[in-house]
């Protein structure tokens, strides 16, 4: 991990072979930094049984095994 | 009837019209195609019109009609299909330079079951470019406006079929919605926008942008009007593995009992007076709405559900990783060819790490668990849709959802259905809204409540002066 986020978003930027147009590295670096604190907000901390939502079917399921 | 008043029949009106053969299919679709004409200009929500197929469509609507053929209420009425809707032989370009003549050789199965019903196709509507680029100048075709004042914005990404529906330029429109985007235009244009279920309305053949957050759904006039389109295209479908084969009611049927006496409904204050303050008048419009609703016999409670920001943050998440996999190679190819705001939106996808994503959908499973635990022994929740009234074009911020989050994103997490309806009126004349959010698969009492509140209300007697 870089010391900063400017360093850090450099490197996966370089990392992801990501080619920027002229400009877009300001605001984009905006949006990683909106990002991180999403990511942290969502957290990592969850019981080990939480299990992911996988493709999103709400009781559809049942239906179809009755 | 004058021109513009055909225009503004709703749909269950023109049905009614046109199944006693009072009304001509044709007569209704060139007074369409005749107001697209003068004010489309102005309005920017047609990208394509299809002129000569729909007075095709029409004259063969009303052929079968006259031969005792009547299909039903979408049978003979003109809608327009939001621009990443295939249709075949049309061109479906998703307001991107990158989709330019690309034409599909089949229709997505919605637009095949509208077809099917007996809708007639207008034209394609504007989209935010990929239904993600947001209100931008630097795509191939100008933002729509908004019909209420043309120098506010419609908001999106269903730009064009709220703009359209709002100014009589059709009689229904179709959207999509992957953190609000059939709800968002509703809101701001004045209209019904319906959020079905995850999985009541097949995806297939629409432009996807987040597989597991895209919904299919309609913008009307009136809750009847969605209603009757939700009834055409409801169902399961082959071509999309989402689908679900939970049975289909009769929507139209459940808006037959007037009142709501006994129906428990939970008001979702902590969302609009804690995370995201509401303005006073979105406030003030959403408690005459309680009052109106408890008027009708709704029991009113209140329930206090998670974050706005977490569910925001999962579903941010989710919706940039998945879109960015959908767009990875042409935005590695082509990066010139999108406009700014989408490029910036789904590029961001790409630092969005594995474990990111799996832990957003872990975080998605236990907000859905706790929304459902939230809703035991309610029928619907009600918030507004949108802190605000429409801004001026080209304010919003790139960021807006997240700088001043709307109240819709969480139920595109969780796969509710959610309908936003017109609640009022600014001081500047401008749309507010209510939205009602329902159990999975439950739409008919969504749309039922949305129903006795219009019919209990006149909003529905105010158009744009255009």
């Amino acid at each position: 991990m870089a010391d900063n986020l400017e360093a850090q978003f450099a490197i996966e930027t370089e990392l992801l072979g990501l080619k920027l147009l002229p400009g877009q590295q300001e605001s984009l670096l905006a949006a990683y930094a909106a990002m991180r604190e999403m990511i942290a907000l969502v957290g990592a901390d969850h019981p080990m049984e939480a299990e992911p939502a996988h493709v999103f079917l709400p009781d559809a399921g049942k239906e179809r095994r009755a | 009837m004058t021109a513009s008043e055909l225009c503004f029949l709703s749909v269950a009106e023109a049905a009614a019209l046109i199944a006693k053969r009072q009304l001509s299919p044709v007569e209704l679709t060139h007074a369409y195609l005749d107001r697209i004409e003068r004010l489309n200009g102005a309005l920017h929500s047609y990208v394509r019109v299809l002129d000569q197929t729909a007075l095709a469509e029409a004259r063969a609507a009303e052929a079968e009609i006259v031969a005792g053929r009547y299909r039903g209420p979408l049978h003979g009425v003109p809608i327009g299909l939001k621009d990443i809707y295939d249709t075949a032989g049309v061109p479906t370009e998703g307001g991107s330079r990158l989709c330019l003549g690309h034409t599909p050789a089949e229709d997505a199965t919605t637009t095949r079951l509208l077809r099917d019903a007996g809708a007639i196709v207008l034209g394609k509507l504007t989209t935010w470019e990929f239904a993600i680029g947001g209100t931008a100048f630097d795509t191939p075709f100008p933002p729509a406006r908004n019909p209420w004042n043309v120098e506010r914005d419609p908001a999106g990404s269903s730009s064009g079929s709220g703009a359209a529906v709002a100014a009589g330029l059709c009689a229904a429109a179709m959207g999509s919605d992957t953190g609000g985007s059939i709800r968002w235009p509703a809101a701001w244009c004045g209209l019904a926008g319906l959020k079905p279920t995850y999985g009541r309305v097949s995806r297939a053949g629409i432009m996807p942008l987040s597989f597991s957050l895209d919904h299919a759904g309609p913008l009307t006039w009136t809750v009847e009007d969605a209603a009757i389109v939700l009834q055409a295209i409801a169902g399961p479908d082959p071509r999309d593995p989402a689908s679900s084969g939970w049975p289909v009611p009769d929507y139209r049927a459940a808006l037959a009992e007037p009142e709501l006496k006994g129906m428990r409904l939970a008001v979702v204050r902590s969302m609009f007076e804690r995370d995201s303050v509401a303005s006073e008048e979105m406030r003030a419009a959403f408690d005459h709405s309680v009052e109106v609703l408890c008027g009708l016999g709704a029991v009113i409670g209140e329930v206090e559900l998670p974050p706005l920001a977490l569910y925001g943050a999962a579903a941010f998440m989710i919706a940039r990783g998945e879109g960015f996999a959908i767009h990875e190679k042409t935005l590695r190819e082509r990066p010139q060819d999108y406009g700014a705001l989408a490029r910036e939106r789904l590029t961001i996808g790409a630092y969005v790490r594995a474990s990111d994503m799996v832990q957003a959908m872990r975080r998605r499973r236990m907000l859905v668990d706790t929304t459902a635990a939230a809703m035991a022994g309610i029928d619907a929740l009600l918030l507004p849709t949108v802190p605000d009234p429409a801004p001026k074009l080209g304010e919003l911020a790139p960021y807006f959802g997240n700088e001043r989050p709307p109240y819709m994103r969480p139920f595109n997490l969780t796969g509710q259905p959610a309908l936003s309806v017109c609640n009022g009126f600014d001081s500047a004349g401008l749309p507010l809204s209510l939205q009602i959010v329902g159990r999975h698969f439950d739409e008919a009492t969504v749309l039922r409540i949305g129903h006795a509140y219009e019919r209990a209300t006149t909003w529905r007697q105010r158009r744009p002066q255009l």
